[in-house]
């Protein structure tokens, strides 16, 4: 089981999809696609809180990633 | 079963309270027995040292050990304990939140803010009520909030996760340079870089677009500086 989190305005919002069903697998990539094309970056979330690993591209063996919008100076 | 939780609450209430609270840790449980005619105390002890004690109604006892269907002292102490425990992280996040949001009107904290700013000294902590114009104004719900703040958490390693339990902010190492960032609880100008003293070197001003929650942003900012430090800090501003 795969998760995306993807960070909003309520917190977050996550979609869990089974790694063993192809059309889920394929929405997941498709969604993927979508957010890092909006500027997002997509980050395998390390174990225990460690440093995770950027995705440059969609990996359906990541347990967790996070989806993080575009950074901004402030 | 209610009134031991109030007593249990009484006496981290205290604990918290006093200065230096949000830093100490429970270590201990102990229960004095009545002398005379006073009734026996249920006594708090914590890591540096600090001790509190509340009175113990026979009744309340009674009723706990009925409900947890312990009989003997150290069953019930150790009972007492993990359930103190359980409520004390709750308290402090609850304490945690409660300071973020200002118990103060946000023209109070201004004021406090402005005056902060004219006696600031290098390395000294920049007071925030980012999060009280961001409950305020930005209309952020407490649902939203509490949502960021626990995948916030998930996400701190166990030494980030006790250095933000008992001081409110978190270190983190660059994960291209490998220099030391403070991320302290707010959503702007809260990132320092540090030296090798852990001094101030510089704070770091970037976040994700959107206005996103506190616990969003900073897990965003943690992830960034380890994860893309460089593209970061293209985007950060520095103020020195």
């Amino acid at each position: 089981m795969g998760v995306q989190i993807v960070m909003d305005r309520s917190g977050d919002t996550r979609h869990e999809f089974d790694t063993a069903d192809r059309e889920a697998v394929a929405r997941a990539e498709q969604r993927f696609l979508e957010l890092t094309g909006k500027g997002f970056r997509a980050v395998a979330l390390g174990k225990d809180g460690g440093p995770g690993t950027l995705m440059r591209n969609f990996d359906p063996t990541v347990e967790q990633s996070l989806f993080i919008p575009q950074l901004q100076g402030g | 079963m209610a009134e031991m939780e109030d007593i249990l609450r009484a006496l981290l209430r205290r604990a918290l309270s006093e200065r230096g609270g949000e830093a100490r840790t429970l270590t201990g449980i102990t229960i004095d027995s009545g002398w005379r005619r006073f009734e026996p105390r249920l006594c708090a002890e914590f890591s540096d040292g600090y001790r509190t004690s509340h009175s113990l109604t026979p009744s309340a006892c009674f009723a706990f050990c009925e409900r947890h269907g312990v009989w003997d002292i150290a069953a019930l102490r150790g009972l007492l304990l993990q359930d103190m425990r359980r409520i004390h992280a709750q308290m402090l996040r609850e304490h945690r939140a409660q300071r973020g949001a200002g118990r103060q009107t946000w023209i109070a904290m201004l004021i406090r803010r402005l005056r902060g700013r004219l006696r600031r000294r290098p390395g000294r902590q920049l007071p925030a009520i980012e999060a009280v114009f961001r409950r305020h104004f930005l209309d952020e719900s407490g649902e939203a909030w509490e949502r960021g703040l626990q995948l916030l958490e998930e996400n701190l390693s166990p030494e980030q996760r006790r250095q933000y339990d008992a001081s409110g902010y978190f270190d983190v190492t660059g994960g291209a340079s490998g220099k030391r960032y403070r991320i302290r609880q707010g959503s702007s100008m809260n990132v320092e870089q540090l030296d090798k003293r852990g001094r101030r070197v510089c704070t770091l001003c970037f976040m994700p677009a959107g206005r996103l929650v506190t616990g969003d942003v900073m897990l965003a900012q943690k992830v960034a500086l380890e994860v893309f430090e460089r593209d970061a800090l293209k985007v950060a501003n520095k103020f020195y």
